[in-house]
């Protein structure tokens, strides 16, 4: 049934003071109206692959949806390529394949090493345009990826593209029952992403002050959950991640908000 | 007895033609020989031979009696990779297969009908064959046994019905010697089996012109009044000999149906191949991959009939007036998608242009096994090597083939360095395990090529120095502790990054000196700066040019 005879007959059914109860009072095609907050949610159903980022995984309960897009949005320094690697590494390191989708050749293979990736189970394209970066992705998940993840860089051109680009994303993710994170400055999906994650506020975090030789120890990054399914949430968690492999006070969870 | 089978096509130049044109099936066709009005109709389809077009007639000849037939020149091309369909599906039946010419091929069928026989029982009575009732009369006391008939005739509907989802018209003739088959395949009624030892009985009521004599011999016969294969075969061998000479006697003995030709196996392919002679020369790329399409189509086709894919596709253009092109495509595996490698040909095409009209084209395609995969009930789904191939075949075609790979560490000291080898991911384990937990590493976006950089740093007391530190520094390095105040990309407003803002906080220089010893050494003072702006880079100096880079952006 279309949207509009759906809502003439809500409005009937308000002025002659009936009840919408489906399947009680209606029959027929009545039976079949109900209000959109009332649809099954389509993120509840869906399994989640963990990233193994204890913030990224309480935001979005237990991971990146299977099936679905999940964009994370932040500027420079923000953490979210880090973010991206560590998905990967959640992946790989459980064997499964994954995809990186790298619009600006930014991969230093030896720090994805360092944070975990297996690399013999990510494959790495590096697409010279957004619209190749885009393609590629929709074909990774059609191969059958379980996580394809794209980082559109630091500044894609993603102005002029049409909305029905990350609709057909989105439909190939489902189709696929892929998880596809997709690492962009700035929001760029529109309504196809099941969830939005944005990663600001971004404090760098020193060692040594004064006259003292400094250091840099992380990144102090704050993630809201700006979209989770058909709620906006924003709920937020701060996280940080550390720049020395070897010190374990950072990379972990620090606060709730 | 050997028991042979021979496929026939019936007007091969027509068929392979068609095979290659299948819009012009039903059509009122001739395919002719020679050029202008001296062309000769070879073969015409059956709406053209019903208009009284018959082969060895002049096109003209045939355009009186038919004005809007469709005329096609003889393409051999189209016939070389008819031909090589043709016996690639005898290759599915037999193990021993022999190229009989143009379309024509003969199998060694020995054992094979054993394997249909149950097949025949469990047939329907009207499909099984059904002996005529003069034949049982003929031949009551025959060794040779209905079932062991029957299971042959299947077999020979089999080897027809192949023959036509290649794309050709067959017929099938099985008997026990080349020549007798070869006869039982020319005859309309089809699949036609002789019984073993009945090869004489077959050929007598034939007519002499089944067994295609010379001509001189022909023409001696018919003045002597002989008209079928049996009237000749009742005259006496010496007689013959004497009289027609060594040919006369070969024809005499396969008149008697003696032919002791043995089969003569051949050696299988390692490339298939399709390809076409074009009409007229083609300039423009959309139309070549119109025709093009068709032939991946047939060879991806045959290709999967034999459980083989494509790991290198090579392409050869014959060129107009003269000349040819000849390029190789190589496939990261093995693939049977049609779309990838139409795509693939666009690319290289595109690249490299050939330069001239194209004439005729052919493909040819080195077979591979496709990978397979054991999936595991438990662990995490593996992927489809199949589907993995032809993924990445079209993404090195989207992106480059250096653009798709699998990263690798590599030693060293520069930031930048990376490897990268061929995708093959490892089997996944047979029992599903969890994520390790993440480390929470702040991870360094790398600019490849890195930034150059305008710095302006305060040299300790003295004038604030630009970006050319020169006065300064000794031995390339800084005389004097300094402060990085601020940074902005050279030309940023050209630049692919803007880079640009005041240092709040700046930590190093760590030094790097790697490769001395080669042509291309790298010495560089590394810091790590936040800008006021937001942003933290990881910038250099470089000490052999002095100048300052950004290679990293931590993210």
């Amino acid at each position: 049934m279309s949207a509009l005879p759906a809502l003439v007959l809500e409005r009937i059914l308000e002025t002659e003071g009936v009840a919408k109860n489906r399947g009680c009072l209606l029959s027929g095609l009545g039976a079949r109206l109900f209000r959109a907050s009332e649809l099954p949610s389509c993120a509840a159903e869906k399994v989640a692959l963990p990233t193994a980022v204890p913030a990224l995984d309480r935001l979005l309960p237990g991971g990146l949806l299977k099936g679905s897009v999940v964009e994370l949005s932040g500027r420079r320094s923000s953490g979210r390529f880090s973010l991206g690697l560590a998905a990967l590494a959640a992946a790989t390191s459980a064997g499964q394949a994954a995809a990186l989708v790298d619009l600006g050749n930014h991969l230093d293979p030896q720090a994805a090493e360092q944070a975990g990736v297996d690399l013999r189970c990510l494959l790495w394209a590096r697409p010279h345009r957004v619209k190749q970066a885009l393609a590629a992705a929709e074909m990774l998940i059609a191969a059958g990826f379980p996580l394809v993840v794209a980082d559109l860089g630091l500044c894609p051109g993603t102005r002029f593209l049409p909305d029905a680009v990350w609709v057909r994303l989105a439909r190939a993710a489902q189709a696929q029952g892929a998880a596809f994170l997709l690492s962009t400055p700035w929001r760029t999906s529109g309504i196809a992403a099941d969830a939005v994650v944005s990663a600001a506020q971004a404090r760098p975090i020193w060692k040594g002050s004064g006259r003292a030789p400094r250091l840099l120890a992380g990144l102090d990054t704050r993630l809201t959950l700006e979209k989770y399914g058909r709620v906006t949430p924003r709920s937020a968690i701060s996280y940080q991640l550390s720049a020395l492999s070897k010190d374990d006070s950072l990379g972990r969870l620090t606060a709730d908000s | 007895m050997p028991r042979l089978a021979c496929i026939f096509v019936p007007l091969f130049p027509l068929a392979a033609r068609l095979r290659s044109e299948p819009d012009l099936k039903g059509e009122a066709v001739v395919v002719v020989e020679g050029n202008g009005n001296a062309a000769r109709v070879l073969a015409g389809s059956r709406k053209a031979r019903l208009c009284g077009i018959e082969a060895g007639m002049t096109l003209p000849q045939a355009r009186a009696r038919l004005p809007k037939l469709t005329a096609r020149a003889r393409d051999r091309e189209s016939e070389r990779a008819g031909h090589e369909a043709l016996l690639e599906v005898a290759d599915g039946f037999s193990p021993r297969v022999e190229d009989g010419g143009d379309g024509v091929v003969y199998l060694d069928i020995e054992g094979i009908p054993g394997l249909s026989a149950a097949a025949v029982a469990s047939r329907p009575a009207a499909e099984s064959f059904q002996p005529d009732e003069s034949e049982l009369q003929a031949r009551p006391s025959s060794p040779f046994s209905d079932l062991s008939r029957s299971a042959e005739r299947v077999l020979g509907q089999d080897l027809i019905a192949a023959v036509e989802r290649s794309g050709l018209p067959a017929r099938a003739g099985i008997a026990s010697s080349k020549l007798a088959a070869r006869v039982a395949a020319g005859l309309p009624d089809s699949p036609r089996v002789v019984s073993p030892g009945e090869e004489a009985e077959f050929l007598a009521p034939l007519p002499l012109s089944r067994l295609a004599p010379e001509i001189e011999i022909a023409a001696t016969l018919e003045r002597w009044g002989v008209r079928s294969v049996g009237d000749f075969a009742k005259l006496p061998p010496g007689e013959v000999e004497s009289r027609l000479g060594e040919l006369g006697r070969r024809f005499h003995a396969a008149a008697r149906g003696l032919d002791l030709r043995p089969l003569e196996p051949r050696l299988p392919a390692l490339s298939l191949s399709e390809g076409m002679e074009l009409e007229w020369p083609l300039v423009a790329l959309e139309p070549f991959l119109f025709v093009g399409n068709a032939a991946l189509e047939r060879l991806s086709r045959r290709l999967e009939a034999q459980g083989l894919a494509c790991r290198r596709l090579e392409l050869i253009l014959k060129l107009d007036p003269d000349g040819c092109d000849a390029r190789a495509i190589a496939l990261p595996a093995p693939t049977l998608e049609v779309k990838t490698l139409l795509t693939l040909v666009r690319l290289e095409l595109e690249a490299r242009p050939p330069g001239m009209p194209v004439m005729g084209f052919t493909f040819a395609a080195h077979p591979d096994k496709p990978r397979r995969a054991q999936l595991s009930l438990f662990g995490p789904p593996a992927l489809s090597p199949d589907r993995l191939a032809t993924t990445i075949a079209r993404l090195a075609s989207l992106l480059g083939a250096d653009r798709v790979s699998s990263p690798r560490a590599v030693n060293g000291h520069r930031p930048e360095r990376f490897a990268s080898a061929a995708y093959e991911p490892p089997a996944p384990p047979e029992i599903a395990r969890p994520p390790r937990a993440g480390r929470g590493l702040l991870a360094v976006r790398v600019l490849r090529p890195p930034v150059e950089l305008e710095v302006i740093v305060d040299g300790g007391g003295r004038d604030l120095l630009p970006l050319s530190l020169g006065e300064g520094r000794g031995e390339g390095l800084l005389v004097a502790p300094f402060r990085l105040l601020s940074l902005k990309s050279a030309g940023a407003n050209g630049a692919s990054l803007e880079i640009a803002g005041s240092v709040r906080i700046a930590a190093g220089p760590w030094s790097m000196e790697e490769g001395w010893w080669s042509d291309a050494p790298a010495a560089r003072d590394y810091w790590d700066v936040e800008l006021t702006e937001g942003g933290l880079y990881r910038i250099y100096r470089d000490r052999a040019s002095n100048a300052w880079f950004a290679d990293g952006i931590y993210d």
